[in-house]
């Protein structure tokens, strides 16, 4: 009886083992078997850190059932906070788990190409009608690996109204200028942040706008200059505004929005997409009325003023169900009337000379404000071009951030962050 | 038909799926994570290369003992807060509060870690927190290296007391009564009976309550990531944290399993010192 028990159980062993082995050689449900690549994939999948956001999550999601609703196709979304979103997203496609379209920022474009999956999109974009600054956003060593679905500029906005309770007169066009209205909004007391800046690691990568205006190019050539006289006095400046609490502590990007959203902030960075996201949080629905983009301020009059280069682009992950997922991507982004629907909706500017021209977007004052005042000077990071750009960031945001709360001088900690950063530029 | 094994054969032959399910999904993990340490090799380029014990050495020059302080400090505030927290609250249970008490004091362990994290985060917030708001203050609890550290330990205090309490009393409730009043006729205190009594017969579940709490609160990842993501600058940057940033934000595979290595070699001491009183 001992013996046939046994017999059992290793018969019944064998048997689970090649079931187990039969079911993994299987195809798919969901087609896995299908050839590659091909276009008339019934599903794909659409990753995108906007549906994780209230302020977009359901103008996006329209575009999604849109397309779904035409073409007939089922996609299948998946979404990550933005700032998890890049690791996710490597993570899942390092480890195959990442197919069909997927959104990136402009600033990722080199880590995922990096990769060697993102299928090159140079049909879609040739007959797409992009602008060509617009295009550039999504292209990596002369492939275009990715649409641009919008292209703008991270810049300050302005609460209008405090600036003139506090009476400034006019935005401030110079450091000296921007500092003075400072010193007069915090006089409005009442817990109101005059400008909150990025003093979180996460966000403090919008310092480099400030190294550039006190005249650091950050990279001349293939060397990084962080750590030059400029780049010093730009965050001794920082760490001044810090110490006279004209900035406050422990503010990120969604910090800045929620205090700007509740008047408690006079001027903050962000995108073009500031409105939407403001007018979503803010209990004061006039306040959008009320906000104002401005150029930076510069060193001295006459110099340029500085801003990021800012955009998404869609890419589409090489192989099952690709080809489709670079039509989803082709129509989310170039598609004149899905585009000016999107704009209306969360005020993204879209890529293409006909989304451009559109009346929603053109007689729109607020971006066409913001392009002239920011976008018009806006360049894209130098860092941008290497697969561990973001590294490099964080190096020098962590290296502010301890100049900031007092564990070092700018001069060393920036020394250190270029130490740092160098064997980074690949 | 004859029986063709013997018993151990027999017993060997069962473990095998388990054992095949443990080299699978740790042994073999385990083993390649610690080759990748002798490999410069990066999370988003293919390839890697042999550079042999440069990434250990890198460490041992830099990060290394920073984040050893850090983990350190963290590991034993937030194991001697929770223990001591614990330990008062078992006494009390066990002498005279009422026992719905007991659920009471459960509820934040029974909250996820992720969930405690963002309520704490939300007090502690430099600029609309609750405990700004109570004390008039404008204190930046998680922006200042010196506050950041206290904050979190708070944090993990309050998600793990209860455990330590749960843990501590289910220790008194096994301690005969006569103990105690057998020292009270003699004539000891309440201070005295609860060195002389209560201690002695605690120190044995005390301590592997507090070694396993040691343990844990030294791989403790969630907690800090949530509310200070290491910072500010490194101020709260634990082991747990500082291979997930190497690893996951740095693309830096290599640094990140050297570390990792690191980091178990200092596990695995603490693992003895839990097998030895265990056994003890």
């Amino acid at each position: 009886m001992e013996t046939l028990d046994r017999r059992a159980a290793f018969r019944l062993a064998g048997l689970s083992a090649l079931g187990a082995a039969l079911a993994a050689c299987a195809p798919d449900a969901a087609g896995g078997g299908a050839p590659k690549g091909d276009a008339a994939a019934k599903t794909f999948g659409f990753t995108s850190w906007s549906l994780n956001e209230e302020a977009q999550k359901a103008a996006v999601q329209a575009t999604v059932d849109a397309y779904a609703a035409r073409t007939g196709v089922t996609i299948d979304t998946a979404s990550f906070p933005y700032n998890e979103y890049l690791n996710q997203v490597t993570l899942k496609l390092r480890g195959g788990q990442l197919s069909g379209a997927v959104q990136l920022d402009i600033s990722w474009l080199a880590a995922l190409a990096a990769m060697g999956r993102l299928k090159d999109l140079g049909p879609q974009a040739a007959k797409g009608g992009y602008t060509d600054v617009a295009l550039s956003s999504g292209r990596f060593q002369g492939r275009q690996l990715g649409l641009p679905w919008t292209t703008g500029s991270i810049g300050l906005v302005a609460n209008t109204e405090l600036l003139k309770k506090a009476g400034v007169e006019g935005m401030p066009a110079t450091i000296e200028e921007f500092e003075d209205a400072l010193r007069k909004v915090a006089g409005l007391g009442g817990g109101i942040t005059p400008y909150a800046a990025a003093t979180k690691a996460a966000q403090l990568k919008d310092i480099l706008p400030w190294m550039r205006t006190f005249g650091s190019p950050l990279m001349e050539g293939d060397t990084i200059t962080v750590g030059d006289d400029a780049s010093v006095a730009a965050v001794e400046w920082y760490k001044k505004l810090y110490d006279a609490e004209l900035i406050a502590p422990d503010v990120d990007r969604f910090d800045a929005r929620a205090l700007f959203a509740q008047g408690k902030a006079a001027f903050y960075d962000d995108a073009v997409i500031t409105r939407g996201v403001v007018a979503a949080q803010s209990p004061d629905k006039s306040l959008t009325e009320k906000m104002a983009p401005l150029a930076r301020p510069v060193l001295k009059a006459g110099d340029t003023p500085q801003a990021l280069l800012w955009g998404h682009v869609i890419v589409v992950v090489d192989g099952e169900g690709s080809d489709a997922a670079a039509d989803f991507a082709s129509y989310a982004t170039s598609d004149t009337a899905t585009v000016a629907a999107f704009f209306e909706k969360v005020k993204l500017p879209p890529t293409t000379t006909a989304g451009l021209a559109d009346p929603k977007v053109a007689g729109d004052t607020f971006t066409t404000e913001w392009t002239e005042k920011i976008t018009k000077t806006a360049t894209p990071n130098p860092f941008w071009r290497y697969a561990g750009y973001a590294q490099i960031e964080t190096a020098i945001a962590e290296q502010v951030q301890a100049v900031l709360v007092g564990r070092s001088t700018a001069k060393d900690a920036l020394a250190k962050a270029a130490e740092t950063a160098k064997p980074l530029q690949k | 038909m004859n029986r063709r094994l013997t018993d151990g054969q027999f017993a060997w032959l069962l473990m095998v799926p388990g054992l095949a399910l443990f080299g699978a999904i740790i042994a073999y993990p385990l083993v390649s994570a610690l080759v990748t340490g002798f490999f410069e090799q990066s999370l988003v380029r293919p390839g890697r290369a042999f550079v042999g014990l440069a990434n250990f050495a890198d460490l041992l020059g830099g990060d290394f003992w920073p984040v050893l302080r850090n983990t350190l400090v963290f590991t034993l505030g937030a194991t001697i807060a929770p223990f001591v927290i614990g330990y008062a609250l078992a006494l009390a249970l066990n002498t005279g509060l009422p026992g719905w008490l007991r659920g009471v004091f459960l509820f934040p362990w029974v909250i996820p870690g992720v969930v405690v994290s963002f309520l704490w985060l939300w007090i502690f917030n430099a600029n609309y927190g609750v405990l700004n708001g109570l004390l008039g203050t404008h204190v930046s609890w998680l922006g200042t290296p010196a506050t950041a550290m206290v904050a979190v330990i708070v944090t993990k205090t309050w998600a793990s007391f209860p455990w330590m309490m749960v843990m501590l009393l289910a220790g008194l409730q096994t301690m005969p009564k006569e103990l105690h009043e057998a020292a009270s006729v003699d004539g000891a205190g309440a201070i005295r009976r609860f060195r002389s009594v209560t201690v002695p017969h605690m120190r044995a579940i005390a301590g592997i309550a507090f070694l396993l709490e040691f343990i844990w609160n030294f791989q403790h990842f969630d907690t800090i990531y949530v509310l200070t993501g290491g910072g500010p600058a490194g101020a709260t940057k634990t082991f747990a944290v500082a291979v997930y940033d190497t690893a996951f934000k740095g693309f830096d595979l290599g640094h990140a399993t050297a570390l990792g290595g690191l980091w178990m070699l200092l596990l695995l001491v603490l693992m003895a010192f839990y097998l030895r009183k265990e056994n003890a």
